[in-house]
């Protein structure tokens, strides 16, 4: 656990994710601002919980998951996906795409 | 009378036990007269025929995944042919306005069923069929990490379908549903007049609370097997595509199918039972939908992420390129399936309920066509500039990127609130997810099952009949789907056998992309039938010419090496050549198979 | 388990349990819910019986003595429920304890007259 899996290449990955996330952030904010819909405090907790839980429940699995990819990149060779035990493969270089 | 009918049953079902349990023991005590290890040298070798019993036995007790997944793939293929003999029904029925072919009842009936059995008895197993054969060869495990598991999942599956049909079958008075696929409450508890109260209501919950147990069991086996059966060589950073498809589906199925088994139960006791979950005065109207939606939703990306996978998996082959941006869509994948459980209220928005809680449904709504549409620029940006060979898996890879932009823009238009108001249970919501379910899911199924048609069968289909049936697909669900969309935007609701004269035409358009289809449907049943007999034998293990272009993969190298061992056999486990020094007993027994 | 070469013994990829199992579960199912007696009880017997085969075939349990007792106890417990106390449910009650019954007979028949090595 050296050095950090969690590089530049890794994060140009991830925004994929994170736009999602941005847009989730987007209506917290927005709902916030501009709330036509009057108080209650039941359905505004409920509603900032709708959308806050995905953005958590998000945010942790692509961590996971980019670290569970990131570790075996960095400790093993890595193949083609869906390759690795044909015969004679060989490990891709680092650069996909 | 009502004494000896009980008699008449308990001596049925006893006789059933010991028919049962005579053949259990029989069929366990083979080995006494079965001289193991008889056919001398290449006994031990023959790798397939050795571990299973011969004939129709081998079938109904087998544990190996790429059997069931075979099963799985006939299951979920009749499925198809019956849901689609029953929309033909209905297609025609739907050629004029007034109650004409069908009665109104008798349409509702199969509007129902034919929901229920595409996305149960077609769309899940179809998927779980190409899972249980792949997956283990594409993660270099032997097989699923509980076989036995595995089996039961896929046997749950008949008489899941049996109940679900039951209501078509002559049975006294049993009458099939008419509830549509949602199942909404209070109609579905009994109440009312009609048929609700029927019995064939309950038979139809029971056989799909048993495809929900089965996709559950399915799902826990995949997990294990992909988390602990991976061969050493493969990683999560070259873990294929569609693997991760099914992992997060397997994922969304672990937390759905439960829910609604437990749904469905309530909604049992409810019926049977005098229990009032589903009440007015205690549950309400709403807490079926909350309960079923909140399995719905996920449901239809448990449908879509593994063909997701596998157009993702097969497109770069014929593009002859690495798909584009592979990470991305692997992180879109686990994007997709956590957020389906944020949306399910959108298909809710017409019910009156709180508006700032509908404004958070829109919100996570909007951002899940994010991840969806990340996918389809990689799609075509793997195509871009690309060496593409339109075969015909090609050409399904392709359609279903073209209906899956149909289908999601319309989606996004419905998950706008103020939209959704106005096309809200329209033939607009029905074009939405036909352009989905048929035009993408099936399509990519249907990818899938050209693509690995020489690996399961060992032959190859015609060619030119596969490409004749794309093209009626592809034109024909264009039409139906289109002409749904107009209907929706003129105001035809949904779930009606009559309709007003003004929509007639439309409708009629409808039909007539559905009959295109049926007859695309009948040439690819013929393809398959007699390519499967009688096509030509594959020579190689790489039918598609994947060397060139560096793209061969773990499960073509499995046909490859399985190809070679049979020749060195002298015969694979169909084709068993008697000189291969086995037995004439075992010779046979193979012959059978 | 290597005393008792079955199918599943000779054959590694099959066994003929699974099909049997999952046939088991809608038969009890129907039958419990539209209490008819004697398909609940076949139907919690097939279950119950050949998850034990299966139990026994995988090497969980050395004989199907011990599973059948288990399924037995719980098919006690859950029947009782359902009959004498306020779930009321008094015939549905009855054929899950009936099916117990068989269960719990051949459980501690098994254990007593059979002798070790015959098993199944
Ligand atoms: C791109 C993302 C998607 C969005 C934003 C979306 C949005 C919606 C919305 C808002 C509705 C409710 C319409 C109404 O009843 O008024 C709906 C219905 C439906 N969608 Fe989608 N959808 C998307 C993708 C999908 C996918 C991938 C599938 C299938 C695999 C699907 C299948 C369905 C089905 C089956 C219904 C109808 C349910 C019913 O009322 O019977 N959708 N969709
Ligand atoms: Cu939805």
């Amino acid at each position: 656990m050296a050095k950090t899996v969690f590089d530049k290449e890794m994060f140009l990955d991830l925004v994929v994710n994170f736009i999602p996330l941005f847009i989730l952030l987007f209506f917290i904010v927005g709902y916030t601002v501009y709330n036509p819909f009057g108080i209650d405090t039941t359905f505004r907790s409920l509603q900032y919980a709708l959308i806050v839980t995905p953005f958590i429940m998000l945010t942790i699995l692509t961590y996971l998951s980019a670290k569970a990819i990131g570790t075996s990149e960095r400790d093993a060779p890595v193949y083609l996906p869906g390759g690795a035990t044909v015969d004679g493969a060989e490990p891709v270089e680092e650069h996909e795409e | 009378m009502q004494i000896t009918g009980q008699l008449a049953l308990t001596v049925v079902m006893g006789l059933f036990l010991v028919v049962i349990a005579a053949w259990l023991a029989q069929i366990e005590d083979w080995r006494s007269y079965t001289p193991i290890g008889s056919g001398g040298a290449t006994g031990e070798s023959g790798y397939v025929s050795k571990e299973k019993p011969a004939g129709i036995s081998r079938w109904l007790t087998t544990v190996d995944h790429k059997d069931i997944g075979l099963l799985y793939g006939a299951y979920g293929v009749i499925a198809f042919v019956v849901g689609g003999l029953m929309i033909m029904l209905m297609r025609i029925e739907l050629l004029d306005p007034e109650m004409t072919l069908l009665s109104n009842s008798f349409y509702n009936s199969l509007l129902t069923s034919h929901g229920i059995t595409m996305l149960f008895l077609f769309g899940t197993p179809i998927i779980a069929a190409f899972a249980n054969y792949l997956v283990p060869l594409l993660i270099g495990a032997d097989d699923m990490a509980f076989p036995r598991i595995n089996a039961i999942a896929f046997w749950l599956l008949p008489p899941g379908a049996l109940l679900i049909w039951a209501g078509f079958f002559p049975l006294g008075d049993i009458v099939p549903a008419q509830t549509a696929w949602t199942l909404y409450t209070p109609l579905s508890a009994g109440v009312g007049g009609g048929s609700q109260a029927n019995a064939g209501v309950d038979l139809m919950i029971l056989g799909l609370h048993l495809t929900g147990v089965s996709a559950t069991m399915g799902s826990i086996n995949f997990i294990a097997t992909i988390l602990t059966e991976r061969g050493e060589k493969v990683t999560w950073a070259n873990l294929d595509i569609f693997s991760w498809t099914i992992l997060t589906q397997s994922g969304l199925i672990l937390f759905a199918f439960p829910l609604l088994g437990s749904a469905l139960i309530m909604l049992l006791l409810d019926r049977n039972l005098g229990t009032t979950f589903f009440a007015i005065e205690a549950g309400g109207t709403m807490l079926w939908q909350h309960l079923f939606w909140f399995f719905g939703h996920p449901e239809v990306y448990i449908l879509v992420l593994p063909p997701m996978g596998i157009v993702s998996y097969v497109l770069p082959r014929f593009s002859g390129r690495r798909l584009f941006g592979f990470k991305f869509v692997v992180y879109s994948t686990l994007a997709i399936g956590v957020l389906s459980y944020g949306v399910w209220a959108h298909h809710m928005f017409a019910t009156g309920m709180d508006p700032r809680l509908r404004a958070s449904f829109m919100a996570v709504s909007l951002a899940i066509a994010i991840p969806s549409a990340v996918k389809t620029f990689n799609w075509i940006t793997t195509m871009w500039n690309g060496r593409v060979r339109l075969t015909t898996p090609m050409l399904f890879c392709v359609g279903f990127i073209s209906n899956f932009i149909l289908g999601g823009v319309t989606g996004v238009f419905l998950a706008s609130i103020p939209v959704d108001l106005v096309l809200h249970d329209t033939y607009y919501v029905v074009g939405h997810f036909h352009y989905i379910v048929m035009g993408a899911i099936a399509f990519a199924g249907f990818a899938g099952l050209y693509y690995w048609f020489p690996m399961f069968t060992g032959r190859m289909y015609q060619r030119r009949l596969g490409k004749i049936h794309f093209w009626t697909w592809m034109i024909g669900s264009n039409i139906t789907f289109f002409a749904m969309i107009v209907l929706g935007y003129g105001g035809m609701p949904r779930r009606y056998a009559t309709y007003l004269p003004q929509f007639a035409t439309f409708h009629q358009v409808a039909t007539l992309g559905a009959v295109l289809m049926f007859i695309g449907g009948l040439v690819w049943t013929y393809n398959f039938v007699v390519s499967w007999l009688e096509g030509p034998k594959v020579q190689d293990g790489d039918p598609w010419n994947l060397r060139e272009d560096g793209m061969y993969t773990n499960e073509w190298q499995w046909f490859e090496n399985k190809q070679e061992t049979a020749l060195a056999d002298g015969g694979d486990e169909e084709e068993a050549v008697t000189d291969g020094g086995t037995t004439e007993a075992e010779a046979e027994a193979e012959a059978e198979d | 388990m290597d005393e008792q070469p079955g199918l599943s013994d000779q054959y590694r990829r099959a066994s003929p349990w699974p099909l049997f199992v999952a046939l088991g579960i809608p038969i009890a199912e129907v039958g419990i819910l539209f209490d008819v007696f004697a398909v609940a009880v076949a139907g919690l017997l097939l279950f119950c019986g050949s998850v034990t085969g299966m139990l026994r075939e995988s090497g969980y349990a050395e004989t199907p003595w011990r599973p059948l007792g288990a399924f037995a106890i719980l098919l006690f417990v859950v029947g009782g429920t359902l009959a004498f106390t306020d779930v009321n449910l008094v015939t549905r009650g009855y054929a899950i304890i009936t099916a117990g019954g068989l269960l719990a007979a051949a459980g501690i028949g098994g254990e007593l007259f059979v002798p070790k090595r015959e098993a199944v």
